[in-house]
């Protein structure tokens, strides 16, 4: 069965093979450096020391932040 | 020239510099270089997850620059405390430039939700420099929230218009015990100097710097009005007069008075 996720606001769905096991994992698939980014996961900030142990659930809003030029 | 205190720390240059506009990271870093800053701002947005995502974080030496996260975007007072917490989680770093700006038109702030936010994040530990209209009750009240700074505007964000509100400004920087950074709207090294020299403690440039056609030679030019407008305010500036009050001595000219 698929099960998806919302990362930045569009719906994403993934196989049960390629289901993130975390929000490291998730980070990697999608081939960002987690050093470079914040995330929130239903309105909670997840530390980013946390990012391997923090498991993802169905139907999750993933947000996935980072810092840009800015005055 | 003194140094500047802010939340007990010192910072040698009066200048501060917004990272945004730039064309690169590398043209963003040598501008900053040449600035002589101690302080640049950064903003957070969503990651782009179908595109590759530069690291602007890796051309800024956090050792040499503190860095000021800004909540830009935030329309209101949750919008700006819950940006505030990311930044702190992203960097590490618990100060912050407190924006609320629900017009996208003019990008004024928003007062009330900004003292409302301020409240919250000196709570949470925050180093909380909000970004104001020139009114100095707000500063005020703010002041007494427990914010290190007021930030209020010289015109509308990326104007270049100068120092409108300079009367208001005037108040604050009369009234303020903390410091005073003139933000938003400083055009052109003039105006930055002009802030400066009615005792402004700081300004903070971004537009006029990042768009010019050589960011590099005009982040020098500021440095050097911003220097220049501080010297003359720990200088005392001589009084302005309607009247002409002659230079040179009034005695002894080359003829014989009648």
């Amino acid at each position: 069965m698929n099960r998806t996720l919302t990362i930045n606001g569009s719906e994403k769905t993934f196989a049960d093979s390629q289901w993130p096991v975390s929000v490291a994992d998730l980070l990697g698939k999608l081939q960002i450096d987690q050093a470079t980014v914040v995330a929130e996961i239903d309105g909670q900030i997840v530390e980013r020391n946390r990012f391997s142990e923090t498991p993802l659930h169905h139907g999750q809003q993933i947000e996935l932040i980072r810092f840009v030029g800015g005055g | 020239m003194t140094a500047l205190m802010i939340a007990g720390k010192e910072f040698t240059s009066r200048l501060f510099i917004g990272t945004g506009k730039y064309a690169s990271n590398s043209l963003m870093a040598e501008a900053i270089a040449a600035s002589g800053t101690q302080m640049v701002t950064v903003a957070l947005r969503r990651v782009d997850i179908d595109n590759e995502n530069d690291d602007m974080l890796a051309a800024i030496d956090r050792n040499k620059y503190q860095l000021l996260p800004n909540t830009s975007g935030a329309r209101d007072a949750a919008e700006a405390v819950r940006l505030s917490r990311l930044a702190r989680a992203a960097s590490g770093i618990n100060w912050v430039k407190l924006e609320v700006t629900p017009d996208p038109y003019y990008l004024l702030p928003d007062g009330t939700e900004t003292l409302k936010a301020a409240e919250v994040l000196v709570k949470e530990g925050f180093v909380v420099l909000p970004y104001i209209h020139a009114d100095p009750i707000l500063a005020k009240k703010l002041q007494e929230a427990g914010c290190v700074t007021v930030m209020p505007l010289a015109s509308p964000i990326g104007s270049n218009q100068g120092l409108r509100t300079r009367e208001s400004i005037e108040i604050i920087i009369e009234q303020a015990t903390v410091p005073v950074v003139v933000d938003a709207g400083l055009g052109a090294p003039s105006h930055a100097a002009e802030a400066m020299e009615i005792g402004a403690d700081a300004v903070l440039v971004n537009t006029a710097i990042a768009t010019a056609a050589d960011p590099v030679q005009m982040a020098i030019a500021f440095k050097q009005a911003v220097q220049a407008g501080r010297l003359a305010y720990e200088a005392g500036m001589a009084p302005a007069s309607k009247k002409a009050h002659a230079s040179s001595p009034l005695t002894g000219f080359l003829r014989n008075e009648t």
